[in-house]
């Protein structure tokens, strides 16, 4: 699944090591979320999304295609 | 981490461990068991390092505490697990097939009967855990 998180997390100014420590996710974990290689289970999306003060939605991009991988 | 219970664990490992290897330097128990109770013993000793440097180390607790929490850490283990359970057993089938042919038919029907087990574990642990989830 696309996610704007790299975008979003640019766009805040924070960095890798940081977002990690407060998701208390590994720095690899936030690079394989940002090159679309790991998808996060439910419980993390809605917790990358609070963080940003964002929807789930606004973070992460739906595609139909996903679905059927 | 469920610190307490393991710390407890490690100190035993390493008892037992002494105890195997000065039953073994006696000579009441050979080889195999002072060996094992080698093992244990660096085993039990490594483990109260780690806790060790766990309670004192503020960066290593961090550390070590991302590591376990992490979800796609625990994806990556679980995944790994089932890799090796899936090549486990296409190695071994492929060396019951490959023992008959040289002639070794105890070793062959072993490695056919692991690969029975595992499967029989597998579809165990499948419906237990088609119940649970």
């Amino acid at each position: 699944m696309k996610n704007r998180i790299e975008a979003i997390r640019k766009e805040k100014g924070i960095r890798q090591e940081e977002f990690a420590k407060a998701m208390a996710v590994s720095r690899q974990t936030i690079s394989s979320l940002e090159n679309g290689r790991y998808n996060p289970s439910i419980m993390l999306a809605y917790k990358i999304a609070k963080y940003f003060d964002m929807t789930i939605e606004d973070v992460f991009i739906f595609d139909e295609e996903d679905v059927y991988c | 981490m469920k610190s307490e219970r393991r710390i407890v664990l490690s100190i035993a490992w390493v008892v037992v461990g002494a105890v195997l290897i000065g039953l073994g330097l006696a000579e009441v128990i050979d080889a195999f068991w002072t060996g094992m109770g080698s093992g244990l013993l660096v085993v039990g000793i490594l483990q109260i390092i780690r806790f060790n440097r766990y309670y004192k180390s503020e960066e290593y607790r961090e550390k070590v505490d991302t590591e376990i929490g992490d979800e796609r850490n625990a994806f990556i283990r679980s995944k790994a697990w089932a890799w090796t359970g899936y090549l486990l057993v296409l190695i071994l089938a492929v060396s019951s097939v490959a023992l008959r042919v040289v002639g070794q038919e105890v070793l062959s029907t072993a490695a056919s009967f692991v690969v029975c087990l595992i499967l029989i574990l597998y579809w165990g642990s499948y419906l237990i855990l088609n119940k649970k989830y």
